[in-house]
This record gives structure tokens, C-alpha cells and sequence, in this order.
């Protein structure tokens, strides 16, 4: 194994590896930034440029874009609470106030360092855990994913700006709104009135475009001035103190690595849910909860880093089974069969020196994001305080453009701009639009495993998996936490009085 | 129109949703059902709960340790009042329309001139009429956004651009 480790760190010491990497890195970062593109646009983009090269630069430039499109995604999500994909939503709860009090660059310094730890302790334990987990990954059924949705659906209940009930309203709006289309478990066309667009569904990172970024220029042109108007609020903070806020949560950020690695190697759950439970995570852990979406620092090293983890989760199931983690592993996995390398179980015994240069292209391609990230925060932190005049055409007019841009059609132009309406009257009436994305992650999730389960092990089938059940008393235990710490404040306070 | 007069609207409209959703659901299969059904149902009663609790002036949520997301946190905001009603104050009625109609407009732009020339138009128009800038610099802004934004999509990320109503009719 050590050999192994070597060899595929030579491989990527090679000129043309190097290059590459640096090229997807920058590629990446700059994807990621643009509304609506993220991680698979910048892969499949990619694809036609990886054949003819070195195998580990040809998986350099694709794992390269792919992770720098993380904190892509990541910077708007601070600076503008717009995310660039849904994997960056968890940042706008904390990151984008951050923003807001003047602490831009200890936000966007603290995102990435807690990223690079993340996809460092991700790739260690990675690989560390390749000949360990391919038994617990085989346990695992469509009735334990339900339960894990289901845990992520009982943490909206956590979430909300104000409002229990239209909290939970909301949600219920975004799991409706992700049946629209054809039901891929029975075909059925849903709620689409015999619209063929509508049978596509909803795409969700033009509903985030909408939801976020449309109507937060709608409020902005409305307010007329900028996102911080530097006369009431200076930018005091440096990108030394966000390194310091990632390094002292060290232990924050090994629990939510964890995690992210472990959401990863679960085939189709994706970094988007990693983001929220992360999230959650940090949250219900805190000692002091209610900082959380007014500026925690913690609210954004969670996500980070597990987000960081997660690219090195997502390569497991992928390299071992020929399973895609999620979307951005499936085109990672046609990558394969361009380049002549079968996944399945031999990669992790023949083919293991390639499998590290894998691991290698994860540290190495978060430490070059990391290094640029820190380089340009100082001026990224500038951006919020641009005049609202110059802002909304600009940011208006890119949203539009990438809704366009998602599926080359231009029906998904007006689904942004009726989101953009939805998104508006949702935060003037405070219903959160956060839980309507959570809704709309989680819905095709929970709707797809419960009819498997209920096919595989009939009506009873929590009976028939025990970890199931475990795991639904987690989510109940967890679902009570909130209402439970509450009551128990409130006696406290009661019997001080 | 007073804000719980809004609220009210907007339950009522959140209900119409709901049970249109119900409805629907009627020309489904079980299996296809299965999950919108009881959620329709759910959400009905979620709506019908707020929308009492509200009329009885009890607009705050059963106690829970609950995370306010968004909340927009400025040092300097010692008012003590929730950030929405300030901006309410802040906001006029014309402004409120006026930011739906830029968004409208982009969007009939965007349908009528294509994408790339709606950007154009939208941008230098925006920035002149907003008093942003002078005209002659609004226009080389707008200019160099425009290209910006196609070398970016079209050229980099290879998207095929939409030429719209007058884009066909050329053609």
C-alpha cells in the first residue's frame, strides 16, 4: 500500500499533470463563481479536452475544476447569499451575515481553509478506509437512505426566520414543487399540465438562481443601496483571522469531514445534502446555537469542510463499485471508460497506484484552491459594497444568462424570474426560502427509496431492517432535540426566577 | 392594505395551492400519490393553523430552539423592530412594482431581442436611466459586459444563445 501511495504521487509529478491541475483549478474557481454552473457542468465541459493525455492529467484537470468549483460556489454564497449550486446554500446561513457585519474576508478565509482541512482529512481517511468500507457500504439499503432523508427533512425543523408553521410550510412547498415532472418511479406525468418542458421537472439550480439570486436584486434594486454600504459598516476583519477561526475549530471540522466523507461514499446523496447536515451538525453541537444564522463562523466551517471531504467519499463508491457517488462521479466515470480504466473491485487491488493519484489530486488541487482563494480574498471582499446600480444589471443579467445556460432552454429563463417573484415574497413574508430548497433536495430522495423499500420488504420493511430502525430512532431523537433543549432552557430560566 | 391583511392573502393563496395540489392528485395513480397526497393535506392544515394563530394576534411559533436563517445582522440596528418591517417602512409601493417590472422587462427583452442583445440593452439602459453613469459610458459598460458574458458562455462554455422573436423573424 505504501508503494502504492508513492507511485501515485509520482504520477502526478509530472509536468503536464501539474499544468493541468493548475488549469482545472483556475477553471473551476471561475465556473463555480457563475450562477447555476457548478461541478458536473464544469466535468462534462471538460470531457472532450481528456482524451490523448496522461491518465493522471487527464483526472488532474477533471478532479482540479470540479473541487475549486466547491469554494466557487462557496464565495457568492458569502458575499452575495446567492449560491452558485445547491451545494452552497448551507453558506449563505451564516457567511452571507458575515458579509453584512463587515466580515467578508474572515468568512471567505475561513471557507477555505476549513475546505482545504476538510479534503485533506477526507483523502487520509479515504485512504485509510478503502479496504474497510466496502462491507458497511453493502449493509446499506434503500431503507437506511430513506432514513438518512428523512433525518435531513427533520432538520428543517431546526431552520427557520421566524415562524414554525410557515417554516414547515415552505418545506412542504419545495417537495412539492421537486414532484413536478414525470414520476420516475411509476411515469406519471405530475402537476405538469400537459407542458412538455414541465415534464423535465423543475431544474434546481435555476429554481436557487430564482429563489436566491433574482430576488435578492429585486430587494437591492428596491433598496437602492449596496449589499454593505461602507459608511455604516467598514470591513474590519482579516483573512488571518478566518485561518485562526478554521484551525481552532479543528475538532468541528474532523466531525464534519467525517461526515462529509461518509455522506459521500452513500451513493446518490450528494454534497448538497453533505452541506446541510453539516450545517445542522455544527448547529445542534454548539454550546451556543442561537449564533447560528447571525454570523457564526462555525455556521461556515462546517459546510466547508465537509464539503471538502465529500469529493473524497463520493471516489469510493465510484472506483470500487463503478457506483457514481453522484453526478459530477458519473462523468468522472465516463472519464474512465475514455481513458481504458474499469472501476469495480480490482481497482482497489490492481489499479491501487491510480486510485491514490486520485486521493494525491485532492490535496494537492484543494492546497492550490486554498493558496488562490486566500490570495484574491481581499479584493473578492470588495464586491458587496459595489453600487446597488452597477449590481443589479450585472448580477441580473448573469442569472439569467446561466438559467439559460443550465439546459439550453429558454422556458428555464422564465422559471427563474417566477422564482426570483416566489423567492421575493417568501423572504417579505417571511417564509424561508431555505426550507423550500431543503424540501426540493430531499424530495426525489425520500420518494424514490420509500418505493423501493416498499417493494423489496413490503409495508413492514422497518421491521426487516434493523438499521433502518435504529436510524429512524436517531431522527426521532434528533427531531425532539431542539423542542427538548427549549424546554429545558425554559425550566431553567423558570426556576431561576 | 395592511400587513395582516397581506399575511391573510397570502394564506389564502397558499391554501388554493395546496388544494389544487389535492385535486390533482385525484388523476394519479396510489403509487404516484403516495407522497403528494398527505402532503397537500399537511400543508393545508400547516396553512389553516397560521393563518387562526395569526388571526388571533399570536403570530410566534410553539417554543422551540429554533435557528433564524438569513437574518441579516447589521451592527448599528439597535431599533429592536424585525428587519422585514423596517425595510416595509423603507420600501415604496412604486418601488416594490418597480422591481417587479425590471425583472418582467428583462425577461420580454430576453423573449423579443434575444439573449445577448437583452443584456446589452437591459445593462446600458439600467445604468443610464438609474444615473449610474453618462450615457457614452453606460453604453461602453454595457459593451464590455456583453462581450464579457459571451466570450464566457458561448465561447467558453460552448451554449448554443437563444436569438428570440426578432432573432427568428430576421432569419
Amino acid at each position: 500500500m505504501i508503494e502504492a501511495i508513492g507511485s501515485g504521487l509520482a504520477a502526478l509529478l509530472t509536468p503536464q499533470a501539474l499544468l493541468f491541475l493548475f488549469i482545472g483549478v483556475i477553471y473551476g474557481l471561475v465556473i463555480g463563481i457563475l450562477p447555476g454552473l457548478g461541478g458536473v457542468v464544469a466535468m462534462a465541459l471538460l470531457l472532450p479536452f481528456t482524451y490523448g493525455f496522461e491518465t493522471a492529467a487527464t483526472l488532474a484537470l477533471l478532479l482540479g475544476a470540479h473541487i475549486a468549483t466547491i469554494w466557487g460556489d462557496s464565495v457568492t454564497s458569502i458575499l452575495f447569499s446567492v449560491p452558485g449550486s445547491a451545494k452552497g446554500l448551507a453558506l449563505c446561513f451564516d457567511g452571507y451575515p458575515m458579509t453584512k457585519q463587515g466580515k467578508a474576508k474572515r468568512a471567505l478565509a475561513a471557507s477555505a481553509t476549513g475546505a482545504l482541512m476538510g479534503g485533506i482529512i477526507g483523502a487520509i481517511f479515504l485512504a485509510l478506509c478503502i479496504p474497510l468500507i466496502r462491507p458497511v457500504i453493502l449493509a446499506l439499503g434503500p431503507s437506511e437512505y430513506l432514513m438518512m432523508a428523512l433525518w435531513g427533512l427533520t432538520v428543517i425543523a431546526t431552520f427557520s426566520e421566524g415562524s414554525l408553521m410557515k417554516g414547515l410550510t415552505a418545506s412542504v412547498l419545495g417537495v412539492l414543487v421537486a414532484f413536478i415532472g414525470m414520476d420516475v418511479v411509476t411515469a406519471t406525468p405530475r402537476f405538469t399540465f400537459g407542458s412538455e418542458f414541465l415534464m423535465d421537472g423543475i431544474s434546481f439550480p435555476v429554481a436557487m438562481i430564482g429563489l436566491f439570486a433574482v430576488s435578492e436584486m429585486m430587494k437591492m434594486s428596491i433598496r437602492g443601496t449596496p449589499i454593505i454600504d461602507r459608511s455604516l459598516v467598514r470591513e474590519d476583519s482579516t483573512v488571518w483571522q478566518g485561518i485562526c477561526d478554521a484551525v481552532g475549530h479543528w475538532w468541528l471540522v474532523i466531525r464534519s469531514s467525517l461526515l462529509g466523507l461518509w455522506i459521500g461514499v452513500l451513493p446518490g446523496v450528494g454534497a448538497s445534502v453533505a452541506g446541510l447536515a453539516a450545517y445542522a451538525q455544527a448547529a445542534q453541537t454548539s454550546k451556543t446555537p442561537e449564533r447560528f444564522g447571525k454570523g457564526a463562523v462555525e455556521g461556515v466551517i462546517a459546510p466547508d469542510a465537509t464539503m471538502g471531504a465529500n469529493e473524497g467519499g463520493g471516489l469510493m463508491p465510484t472506483l470500487a463499485f463503478g457506483i457514481p457517488g453522484g453526478e459530477s462521479m458519473a462523468i468522472l466515470l465516463v472519464a474512465f471508460i475514455g481513458l481504458g480504466v474499469v472501476p469495480g473491485p480490482e481497482m482497489l487491488t490492481k489499479n491501487l497506484d491510480l486510485v491514490f493519484s486520485m486521493v494525491w489530486i485532492i490535496v494537492l488541487a484543494n492546497i492550490a484552491v486554498t493558496v488562490i482563494g486566500l490570495g484574491i480574498t481581499p479584493w473578492l471582499a470588495r464586491l458587496p459594497s459595489l453600487q446597488a446600480n452597477l449590481m443589479v444589471p450585472i448580477v441580473l443579467s448573469v442569472c439569467f444568462v446561466g438559467a439559460y445556460a443550465t439546459r439550453g432552454r429558454i422556458e428555464d429563463v422564465v422559471v427563474a424570474a417566477v422564482f426570483g417573484v416566489v423567492g421575493y415574497l417568501m423572504d417579505k413574508y417571511r417564509y424561508s426560502r431555505a426550507n423550500f430548497v431543503i424540501g426540493m433536495v430531499l424530495a426525489v430522495m425520500i420518494e424514490r427509496n420509500l418505493h423501493i423499500s416498499l417493494n423489496l420488504y413490503g409495508n413492514d420493511f422497518l421491521l426487516d431492517r434493523p438499521i433502518a430502525l435504529a436510524m429512524l430512532l436517531f431522527v426521532v431523537f434528533t427531531a425532539a432535540l431542539p423542542f427538548l433543549r427549549s424546554w429545558r432552557r425554559r425550566r431553567a430560566a423558570g426556576r431561576g426566577a | 392594505m395592511t400587513r395582516g391583511t397581506q399575511e391573510n392573502m397570502i394564506s389564502v393563496l397558499l391554501l388554493a395551492v395546496f388544494g389544487g395540489v389535492l385535486w390533482l392528485c385525484q388523476d394519479f395513480g396510489p403509487r404516484a400519490r403516495l407522497i403528494p397526497q398527505p402532503l397537500a393535506v399537511f400543508g393545508i392544515a400547516l396553512t389553516l393553523i397560521q393563518l387562526v394563530w395569526h388571526n388571533m394576534g399570536r403570530d410566534t411559533a410553539p417554543a422551540m430552539e429554533m435557528i433564524s436563517v438569513d437574518a441579516g445582522a447589521i451592527p448599528g440596528d439597535g431599533e429592536g423592530r424585525p428587519r422585514e418591517e423596517r425595510t416595509q417602512e423603507q420600501l415604496g409601493r412604486w418601488g416594490e412594482a418597480g422591481a417587479f417590472c425590471i425583472v418582467a422587462l428583462l425577461l420580454a427583452l430576453v423573449f423579443t431581442t434575444g439573449i445577448f442583445p437583452a443584456v446589452f440593452l437591459f445593462t446600458a439602459g439600467y445604468l443610464v436611466l438609474s444615473g449610474y453613469c453618462t450615457p457614452l459610458r453606460g453604453l461602453a459598460y454595457s459593451v464590455v459586459m456583453t462581450l464579457a458574458i459571451y466570450l464566457l458562455f458561448v465561447g467558453g462554455l460552448e451554449m448554443q444563445p437563444y436569438h428570440g422573436l426578432l432573432g427568428a423573424w430576421f432569419r
